[in-house]
């Protein structure tokens, strides 16, 4: 983490027309030798994002530099790996021709181009339907090929935008294998997912990006430390909790059945006792104590919960005169405050954000 | 020149398995064919084996690789490779724009370490690709019709393959803006038709006015004489007066159809010269391949209109030359920088658009 950040991204804002705010004053980084996660709902800009890094999109400004040169300096992209989300090769050709024109326009020679290209076909175990032609290809199949293109210039930096769309849970896997790989050779991995659960398994850090801004990005454990607490489940009703003296600030809530669970937020487990002593004493039967944090989805979805309504943003892009962003603009540093709690069942809320298209 | 070669090698599969490449290809074929069962001998034409007596059509007229020559240079590169072959050519192409900028394919493209407006130009030429590679095969084969059927080897037959490109890019070009504004192949393709007929409009009115004008010149310098004679002989004013009245109407009416040209030659100065550009081809094989037949035939006609005066081989003599004197600047210089004009705004538009 000492070396100088592949992505340092300061101010980069993309307007359209005058009047869509795609992107506002973004600042980024991501590190060698890391797996970076971009989250947002769709239409926060984060294909923009990377379709800036890509020089795919003219930026109305950036500051900040890729690989160490500037933003949108074409010979750079010869050491990044790109992976689009709807990406589409001609259908005409075969996998193994496919992984070759995308090495021989990043200038590699034909020898290493034959070479590099049997590799990746393993890697990705397309080896088998390699002189097939794409147009018979499966989704998931086209994915891997997508992916194999975007690593055959052996790159520094790889940008994948939806990797794991229409991949099965065995491609799933291999493909976060070879991104694990690719952390462990000292590479940086930029991914767009909306498979949160996924990113919160390899991803090192994360930045969430709504209407434009970033409202959260550092560690998955940094940014849900403010969310440690203790939570304790009991026999019993909240009726028969409530009148306790010695429970102090403890949230209670009913869960099926005539159990109880007490929440406390705290990361220090001494907190935690006498809490356990007043039930004891009370003869409540303790069920469960556990430690926990919310889990990437849920810092994503407080992150795109309009604090102040208590209702999920409007996907898409911010317009001139919107305000929603402006509420977390402050927020956007990886010690990030407490992030606004969660709406009731939040966790089951996810589906809200994803009205379909592209972001 | 690894970037430049993977995308010919792209182009050349991507028309590899368009199957209307070979479609085209065929039909060059049994065009080739037809045309070497086409023969002449001294009795007239032949079709395979079948004899057609003409008095017209015969060695007494043309020798046998005169004969061919025509066909090719005035039949089948105006008629097939420059109409029939072109559509195909467009049809088959213009594609290549709309393709290239949809979403997926595009982002796969602009990021890798190519420029944009490397890439576009590169893109434009590799769909020349497709009229190089017909006009090349056609050409080839006709070398070997000529050869063989007519015993000349006549190496200016293949001057075809760079005009019909030309020829061919010139719509192309257009093609390939419209498909950049457009985004849809159908549409680009239809507009670029709208644009052919349109310059064949501007070319037939041209062509038109151009003949009118021709005429009444001839028409004018005829009347001049006859006036001139008849002062000269003394005529009396009944004889004169009438010749003059008649000269006055051949001067407006030349002043008329000289307006007229002049407006279609200004538009078309500023328009790809296509049939200019074919019409090379013949004007190239008259000049240096010998191509010229012994046609009097049809000196003795008369040309329609202006009071039958003028005897058709006068006014088609007075036309070639005027269309000779249209140098290779004003056919394929104007024409280029049409093209470079709408390269450069689509390779403008091209780099400065999102995607």
């Amino acid at each position: 983490m000492a070396d100088a950040p592949t992505i340092d991204l300061q101010e980069v804002s993309k307007t359209y027309r005058g009047r869509v705010h795609a992107l506002r004053s973004v600042s980024l980084q991501v590190h060698p030798g890391e797996i970076f996660g971009l989250l947002g709902p769709n239409g926060a800009g984060k294909s923009t994002l990377v379709k800036i890094m890509m020089t795919v999109v003219r930026p109305t400004s950036a500051v900040g530099t890729v690989l160490g040169r500037p933003v949108g300096h074409k010979p750079t992209l010869a050491r990044v790996g790109y992976l689009p989300e709807h990406h589409r090769f001609p259908q005409w050709l075969t996998g193994r021709q496919a992984i070759d024109f995308a090495g021989a326009m990043c200038k590699i020679p034909r020898g290493q181009r034959i070479r590099r290209t049997a590799e990746l076909l393993d890697v990705v175990n397309m080896t088998d339907w390699a002189s097939r032609r794409l147009g018979t290809y499966s989704k998931g199949m086209q994915q891997r090929i997508g992916l194999a293109t975007s690593l055959i210039n052996d790159p520094e930096l790889v940008l994948l935008d939806e990797p794991t769309d229409g991949v099965d849970p065995v491609g799933r896997r291999e493909i976060r294998e070879v991104l694990v790989r690719l952390r462990d050779e000292g590479k940086s991995v930029l991914v767009n997912s909306h498979i949160l659960s996924e990113l919160e398994l390899f991803c090192s850090r994360v930045a969430i990006l709504v209407q434009g801004t970033v409202v959260r990005q550092g560690s998955v454990e940094s940014l849900t430390r403010e969310s440690c607490r203790y939570e304790i489940t009991v026999d019993g009703t909240v009726d028969q909790i409530a009148p306790l003296s010695g429970l102090g600030s403890v949230t209670t809530e009913s869960l099926e059945g005539t159990a109880v669970r007490l929440t406390l937020q705290t990361r220090d487990p001494s907190d935690v006792q006498p809490i356990i002593d007043e039930l004891r004493r009370n003869e409540f039967t303790i069920r469960q104590v556990a430690p926990t944090r919310d889990s990437l989805e849920e810092l994503f979805m407080s992150s795109v919960t309009d604090p102040a309504t208590g209702q999920t943003l409007q996907p898409g892009a911010g317009r001139s005169g919107r305000t929603h962003v402006t509420e977390f603009s402050g927020e956007a540093t990886s010690e990030a405050p407490p992030p606004p709690p969660p709406p009731p069942s939040s966790s089951s809320a996810s589906g809200e954000t994803e009205p379909g298209g592209a972001s | 020149m690894t970037q430049t070669l993977a995308l010919l090698h792209a182009a050349y599969r991507e028309l590899n398995a368009r199957k209307l490449f070979w479609i085209t290809l065929a039909l060059s074929g049994i065009v080739i064919v037809a045309m070497a069962a086409l023969g002449i001998n001294e009795k007239g034409l032949t079709v395979f084996w079948w004899q057609f007596d003409l008095a017209l059509v015969n060695t007494q007229f043309m020798p046998v690789d005169v004969f061919y020559k025509i066909i090719f240079a005035e039949l089948v590169v105006p008629y097939w490779l420059a109409w029939i072959a072109a559509i195909l050519g467009l049809v088959s192409t213009s594609s290549i724009f709309p393709d290239m900028i949809s979403g997926g394919s595009i982002d796969v493209l602009l990021s890798k370490p190519i420029s944009r407006s490397r890439l576009f130009l590169t893109r434009y030429f590799t769909g020349l690709l497709f009229m190089t590679l017909q006009v090349t095969v056609f050409a080839t084969l006709a070398f070997l019709v000529i050869g063989i059927r007519g015993g000349v080897w006549e190496p200016w037959i293949f001057i075809s393959i760079p005009l019909v490109v030309l020829f061919f890019s010139y719509l192309f070009c257009f093609c390939a803006l419209m498909g950049l504004l457009t985004r849809s192949t159908i549409a680009s393709l239809l507009l670029t038709m709208l644009f052919w007929f349109f310059i064949f409009g501007i070319n037939s009115f041209e062509g038109i006015t151009m003949a009118g004008e021709t005429a009444n010149e001839l028409s004018l310098e005829l009347s001049q004489a006859d006036l001139d004679e008849a002062v000269e002989m003394g005529d009396p004013i009944e004889v004169t007066e009438p010749l003059s009245e008649r000269l006055a109407t051949d001067e407006e009416n030349l002043a008329s159809w000289r307006f007229w040209n002049l407006i279609g030659y200004g538009i078309k100065a500023a328009l790809p010269k296509t049939d200019e550009t074919i019409e090379l081809l013949s004007r190239t094989l008259r000049d240096k391949a010998d191509m010229a037949a012994e046609d009097e035939r049809e000196s003795q006609g008369r040309l329609f209109g202006v009071t039958q005066r003028i005897s058709m081989r006068e006014f088609e003599e007075r036309m070639t030359d005027k269309r000779d004197a249209r140098g290779l600047f004003w056919i394929i210089g104007s024409s280029l920088i049409f093209e470079f004009i709408l390269l450069a705004f689509a390779c403008w538009l091209f780099s400065r658009r999102d995607f």
